[in-house]
C-alpha cells in the first residue's frame, strides 16, 4: 500500500493544523503563536523543497524549548490550560515530521480532539460555527491523505475534497442529532481541573465597598429566565444568590473565615442544610427556567423561596441554591418559587446567632444611634421603619461613584459623613443597625430586575443588575426582605439601574459606544440575544434532566421498549436515507429516461384499452395502437418514431428528444 | 482448529465468489469492516465522550457523536466505492517458469460513479492502486510469480479500498476463470551431447546430403568439391583437406526428439527442449517436435514456437 502522502495531502494537513490551532491563541499563552507559525513555516519550506526535514537534534531542541516555554509561562500543573498548551505544542511540532499516512492520521485525530477541547473555552454560536469549519477542513485532510494517485489538478483536488467533506459531514448530521438526543447523559466521573485562564465573573463571595459598583459597569449577561405562566412585576424580581452574615468592619462575608466553595458546600450539607419544614408555603407560585452563564463560580440566583428545584444543586438553610460545581458551562435550573411564603417563623438558635453577630468594636457612632433609636421605638417593626425613614428623609444619595470610606469604621463614615453610596452601603449599614439593636438581619447579594426581551419572551439579567439588599427577621413574619436602596432611589427597583442613574449619567459610563444607547441597534442586539438564548437553552443546556423530559414528551411514559423502538426506527430511517443518498438501494438499477418514458407511454395506452404484448416491437405495437385509437394515432406514431430514434440512432441532442417524448406523453394523457 | 476454520472460510469464499471471467462486485461479494484507523478513532471518540461527561459539555458531545456518525457513514461510502465495479480478465500472458505471469484485468465502473484509490493485490505479490475517475474503463496489469511449468491459474485477487476516509476497509476477492501457460524454464545452456556432434541433426537420416542450407559436418576432400567448401581451418590444423558438407533435410527441418535426448529427468529434458526451440526459432530454422504423446510437424514462426512451447509446458499435465 502506498504509505506516502501526496503534496496536496500535505497542504491539506497543514491547513487543517492552522485552522485548528488558531482559536486557541485567544485563551493560551501568547508565545504559542510564533511557535505555531514557525512550525507551519518550516513545514511549508520542507514541502516546497527549500528546507530539509528537521533532524533529531533540531527536534530535541524544539521540544526542550517548548517545554521550557511551558514551564516559564506560569501555567499551573495540572490544569486544562497546561494540558491544552502541551497538546498544541506537540500538534505543531508533529507537523515537522509528517512523512507517512500514519503520522498524518495522528495529527488529524489530535486535531479533532483539539476542536472539542476548544469548546471547554468557548461555547458561543460563533465558536460552534468555527468548530464546524475546523471539522470540515480536518475531514478534508483525512480524505486528502488517503488519496495517493493525483487524478486532478491541485485546485480541483481541493474543491473535490472540500465538497466531499462537507457532504459527508452534513449527511452525518441526522444521526449525530439522534445520538445527541438519546445517548445517556452521565454525571461527571471525577472532577477535573478546569480552565484557569479565565477570571471569575459576576458577584463574588464577599462584599467590600466598591465591588458591586464595579459589576455595574459591565453589561455582560448573568443569566436568562423564561417564566411559565405568571410573570412577576419588575419590583418583585429579586434574584437571591448569596447570604452574607459576617462583617469585619469593612467587608461582608458568607462565613467567619474565607472558605472556598468546596467548604461552603460541605457547610451547607452539614450545618446549614435545607429544611423544607421551616417554610410555610403560601401565595401564588412562579415557575421559571433560568440558564446561567458560565461564571467559574457555583452561585445560582433564584426568586426566594424556591420551593421546587430541578437540577444538580445544593440548598441551604438560608434559602440559597448553589450548583455542585463551578459553572464552566451554561447551567440550566428549573424552579418554582412562592415569594409570599413565610420563612423561618421560628428561627433556629444557630441561625439567630449568625444573624446577630457583629465585630467586637468599631463604628461606635452607629452603635450609639442604634441604641438611641431602639429606645425611642421599642418594637422591631417601628425601629426598622424609623431607619428606613432616615434613609429616605436625610440627604442620602444613590451613586455609582461613592467616595472611599477608609479601612475601618466604614459604616460610621457612610452614615454620618459621606451619605453617598450604592446598594451595598445601604444594605450593609441597615443590617449593622438591625444587629446593633438585637434584631437578626443579614445581607443578601444577587441581582435585581432584568431586561425583558420581547422577541424571545424572556428576561435577561446582566451584571449591571447586581444588587445587595437586606433580610430582617421579624417575630411573626420570619425573614422579611428589606431593600433600603428603594428609600433613596425608588426607580432602581421599578425601572432598573439605567433609569436610576439617569441624572448622574453614569450607567455603563465606561462603554461609550454601547449599542444599548442606540435604539435600532438595541433591537438587533435583542434579536441576536434571543438566538443565543435558544442556543444556551436547547443545545448547551441539554442534560440528563432535559433528556428525560424530552423522552417523556415523546413517549408519554418512559419504557425501555419504547426508547428502543424509537431509536431503532430513527436509526433505520437514517440508514435508509444514506442508502438512498448514495444511490445504493437494491434494485434501483437505473433505467434510461427514454425507456421509463416508453413504459409510461405503454401504461397510458393500456388505460385506453390497448395492451402491448411483451414480444411486440415498438413499431408493430404503434401500428396496432394507432389503428385502435385513431384520435391519437399521430401522437402514437411520432412518439414511437422518436423513441426508436433514441434507441437505435442516437443523436447528439438526446435531451431534446426526451423532452419531445415528455411533451407527447402529456398529450396522450 | 484454526486450520479447520481456515478451510471452512476458504470453501465459503469459493462458493460465494465463484471463478468467472467477468465479475461485477455487488453486495453479496463485498466485505466491509472498520479499519485499523477506525479503532484509533473509536478510542478518540471514547476519550471525547469522557471529556463530555466530565465537563458536562454539549458541544464536546456533539463532536464525539459527529465523529461516530462519520465512522458509520464511511462504511456506506467505502462500500459504494467498490460496488458496481466490473472486473474482466483479459488474459494471462504466457511466460517461462520462474518468471512473472502477467494478468491483464479491465476495470469498468458504472457511469456517474467515479471510483477512487482501488487497490488490487495478490497476497505477497504484485499490487497496484488505481483511480477510475475520468475514464470509465481502465486496464491494469498485475504480475505473479510462477513456480512450475503448466497452467498458471491466477489465484484469488483481492480488490480493496479504504476511500474516502480510511476508516473502513471494503474488499472482495475475485477469482478469474482464466489461465495462462507457463513454459518450462529454458535450460541455461543447451546440453551438448558428447561424442557425435551430428547425432542430433541426423537423428533419423532424413537429411538430404549435398544440400546447401545447413551445415552438416565435414568429410574427406573429394575431387570436384568447390573451393568454397574446403574447410580451411581444418586444413591449417591437420594439413589435410576436408570438405564441409551441407545438408538439406527432407522437409528442410530439424527434429527435436524426446527419445534421442541423452540426459535423464523429465524436467531437465523439457528445459533443454525449450532452450532448443527458442534457439531454433531465433535462428529462424524449421523444426519439429516429438515428445511422448505429441507430435508437431516441423514448421517455423511465432505460432509454431507457441505450439511447441505449449506442448512442452503441458507435457504430462493432467488438466490439459
Amino acid at each position: 500500500m502506498h504509505k506516502q502522502i501526496t503534496y496536496t495531502g500535505m497542504i491539506w494537513l497543514l491547513a487543517a493544523q492552522l485552522v485548528v490551532m488558531l482559536p486557541f491563541v485567544f485563551d493560551l499563552p501568547l508565545w504559542l503563536i510564533p511557535v505555531l507559525l514557525f512550525a507551519a513555516g518550516w513545514r511549508l519550506r520542507v514541502l516546497s523543497g527549500a528546507a530539509l526535514q528537521p533532524g533529531n537534534v533540531t527536534k530535541a531542541l524544539l521540544i526542550v524549548l517548548g517545554i521550557g516555554g511551558l514551564v516559564l509561562s506560569g501555567l499551573k500543573f495540572p490544569s486544562l490550560d497546561a494540558m491544552a498548551t502541551l497538546l498544541l505544542l506537540g500538534f505543531a511540532f508533529k507537523s515537522l515530521e509528517v512523512a507517512q499516512r500514519r503520522d498524518a492520521l495522528v495529527v488529524i485525530f489530535i486535531g479533532y480532539f483539539l476542536v472539542a477541547l476548544h469548546f471547554l473555552y468557548a461555547q458561543s454560536i460563533t465558536a460552534a460555527l468555527y468548530g464546524m469549519v475546523s471539522m470540515i477542513v480536518l475531514t478534508g485532510a483525512l480524505i486528502g491523505v488517503q488519496q495517493s494517485v493525483a487524478e486532478f489538478s491541485a485546485g480541483q483536488q481541493v474543491r473535490f475534497n472540500l465538497r466531499l467533506s462537507v457532504f459527508m459531514l452534513l449527511q452525518c448530521l441526522p444521526l449525530m442529532l439522534v445520538i445527541f438526543v438519546f445517548a445517556p447523559r452521565l454525571p461527571p466521573l471525577w472532577s477535573l481541573p478546569m480552565p484557569t485562564g479565565q477570571a471569575k465573573m459576576g458577584v463574588s463571595d464577599r462584599m467590600a465597598p466598591g465591588d458591586i459598583e464595579k459589576l455595574s459597569q459591565s453589561d455582560a449577561l448573568a443569566f436568562r429566565v423564561t417564566f411559565k405562566g405568571r410573570k412577576p412585576a419588575q419590583h418583585e424580581l429579586y434574584w437571591r444568590g448569596m447570604v452574607f452574615n459576617h462583617f469585619d468592619g469593612r467587608e461582608w462575608r458568607q462565613f467567619e473565615r474565607d472558605i472556598d466553595p468546596q467548604q461552603v458546600q460541605s457547610a451547607l450539607l452539614t450545618n446549614y442544610r435545607w429544611q423544607p419544614d421551616a417554610l410555610r408555603v403560601q401565595g401564588e407560585p412562579i415557575a421559571y427556567e433560568a440558564v446561567y452563564e458560565k461564571t467559574g463560580q457555583p452561585w445560582l440566583f433564584t426568586l426566594t423561596p424556591a420551593v421546587e428545584v430541578e437540577g444538580d444543586v445544593l440548598r441551604g438553610a438560608d434559602y440559597r441554591v448553589m450548583a455542585r460545581q463551578d459553572l464552566q458551562a451554561p447551567f440550566l435550573l428549573k424552579a418554582v418559587s412562592y415569594p409570599d411564603s413565610q420563612r423561618d417563623l421560628a428561627l433556629a438558635p444557630e441561625l439567630r446567632q449568625l444573624a446577630l453577630h457583629l465585630p467586637e468594636t468599631g463604628d461606635a457612632r452607629t452603635r450609639d444611634l442604634a441604641q438611641r433609636l431602639w429606645r425611642e421605638t421599642g418594637t422591631e417593626q417601628a425601629y426598622l421603619d424609623k431607619i428606613l425613614a432616615r434613609f429616605r428623609d436625610q440627604r442620602f444619595e444613590y451613586t455609582l461613584k461613592p467616595p472611599t470610606l477608609g479601612e475601618s469604621d466604614t459604616i460610621d463614615a457612610f452614615l454620618f459623613e459621606s451619605q453617598r453610596g450604592f446598594c451595598a452601603h445601604y444594605a450593609g449599614s441597615l443590617v449593622f443597625l438591625m444587629r446593633a439593636a438585637g434584631i437578626p438581619a443579614r445581607v443578601v447579594v444577587g441581582y435585581q430586575g432584568g431586561e425583558w426581551n420581547a422577541a424571545g419572551d424572556y428576561l435577561a439579567i446582566h451584571q449591571y443588575d447586581a444588587h445587595a439588599w437586606a433580610e430582617v427577621w421579624l417575630a411573626g413574619q420570619g425573614w422579611v426582605r428589606v431593600d433600603p436602596t428603594t428609600m433613596v432611589a425608588p426607580s432602581r427597583t421599578e425601572q432598573g439601574l439605567e433609569a436610576a442613574m439617569q441624572a448622574e449619567g453614569s450607567f455603563l459610563a465606561d462603554s461609550v459606544f454601547s449599542v444599548r444607547k442606540i435604539a435600532w441597534l438595541n433591537g438587533i442586539r435583542q434579536q441576536l440575544d434571543t438566538v443565543q438564548y435558544g442556543w444556551r437553552r436547547w443545545v448547551l443546556g441539554y442534560d440528563g434532566a432535559e433528556q428525560a423530559a424530552l423522552l417523556k414528551s415523546l413517549l408519554g411514559t418512559f419504557s425501555v421498549q419504547g426508547v428502543a423502538l424509537l431509536m431503532g426506527g430513527l436509526l433505520a430511517a437514517i440508514g435508509l436515507l444514506w442508502l438512498v443518498l448514495l444511490g445504493m438501494t437494491p434494485g434501483r438499477e437505473r433505467e434510461a429516461l427514454e425507456h421509463q418514458l416508453y413504459r409510461r407511454f405503454c401504461a397510458a395506452l393500456a388505460k385506453r384499452g390497448v395492451l402491448r404484448e411483451p414480444g411486440d416491437a415498438p413499431g408493430v405495437f404503434a401500428a396496432q395502437a394507432a389503428e385502435a385509437l385513431p384520435a391519437v394515432a399521430g401522437v402514437i406514431r411520432e412518439f414511437t418514431q422518436v423513441y426508436e430514434g433514441i434507441c437505435y440512432a442516437p443523436s447528439a441532442d438526446g435531451q431534446q428528444a426526451t423532452r419531445r417524448l415528455k411533451a407527447l406523453l402529456g398529450k396522450l394523457r | 482448529m484454526v486450520e479447520a476454520l481456515r478451510g471452512h472460510w476458504e470453501r465459503w469464499v469459493q462458493q460465494r465468489l465463484p471463478a468467472a471471467r467477468v465479475t461485477t462486485l455487488n453486495q453479496r461479494k463485498i466485505f466491509i469492516v472498520p479499519s485499523k484507523t477506525a479503532v484509533g478513532l473509536l478510542m478518540l471518540i471514547a476519550l471525547l465522550f469522557l471529556l463530555g461527561i466530565n465537563f458536562q459539555n454539549s458541544l464536546v458531545y456533539i463532536i464525539c457523536f459527529w465523529l461516530l456518525s462519520l465512522l458509520l457513514l464511511t462504511i456506506f461510502y467505502t462500500w459504494r466505492n467498490l460496488a458496481g465495479l466490473t472486473l474482466t480478465a483479459l488474459g494471462v500472458e504466457a511466460c517461462f517458469a520462474g518468471e512473472k505471469a502477467v494478468l491483464e484485468v479491465e476495470l469498468t465502473r458504472p457511469a456517474h460513479q467515479p471510483k477512487y484509490a482501488l487497490e488490487l493485490a495478490w497476497e505477497g505479490e504484485d499490487q497496484v492502486q488505481v483511480d477510475l475517475v475520468a475514464a470509465q474503463t481502465l486496464r491494469v496489469k498485475l504480475s505473479h510469480s510462477t513456480s512450475g511449468r503448466g497452467y498458471f491459474k491466477p489465484p484469488r485477487l483481492r480488490i480493496a479500498t479504504q476511500f474516502p476516509t480510511g476508516l473502513a476497509l471494503a474488499w472482495s476477492y475475485v477469482t478469474f476463470d482464466v489461465r495462462g501457460l507457463v513454459y518450462p524454464a529454458p535450460i541455461e545452456k543447451a546440453f551438448q551431447p558428447s561424442g557425435n556432434a551430428q547425432r542430433e541433426n541426423v537423428a533419423d537420416g532424413r537429411e538430404i546430403a549435398g544440400g546447401s542450407n545447413d551445415f552438416g559436418g565435414i568429410r574427406d576432400y573429394q575431387r570436384g568439391d568447390g573451393s568454397k567448401r574446403i574447410h580451411w581451418a581444418k586444413y591449417a590444423q591437420t594439413g589435410k583437406l576436408y570438405t564441409k558438407t551441407f545438408v538439406d533435410y527432407a522437409s528442410n527441418a530439424l527434429w527435436l526428439e524426446w527419445d534421442e535426448l541423452p540426459m535423464p529427468g523429465i524436467e531437465v529434458r523439457l528445459s533443454h527442449l525449450c532452450r532448443k526451440v527458442l534457439e531454433f526459432h531465433q535462428e529462424q530454422r524449421e523444426y519439429g517436435l516429438r515428445i511422448p504423446g505429441t507430435l508437431i510437424e516441423p514448421g517455423k514462426g511465432e505460432a509454431h514456437k507457441a505450439r511447441c512451447l505449449q506442448a512442452l509446458a503441458l507435457f504430462g499435465v493432467q488438466d490439459a
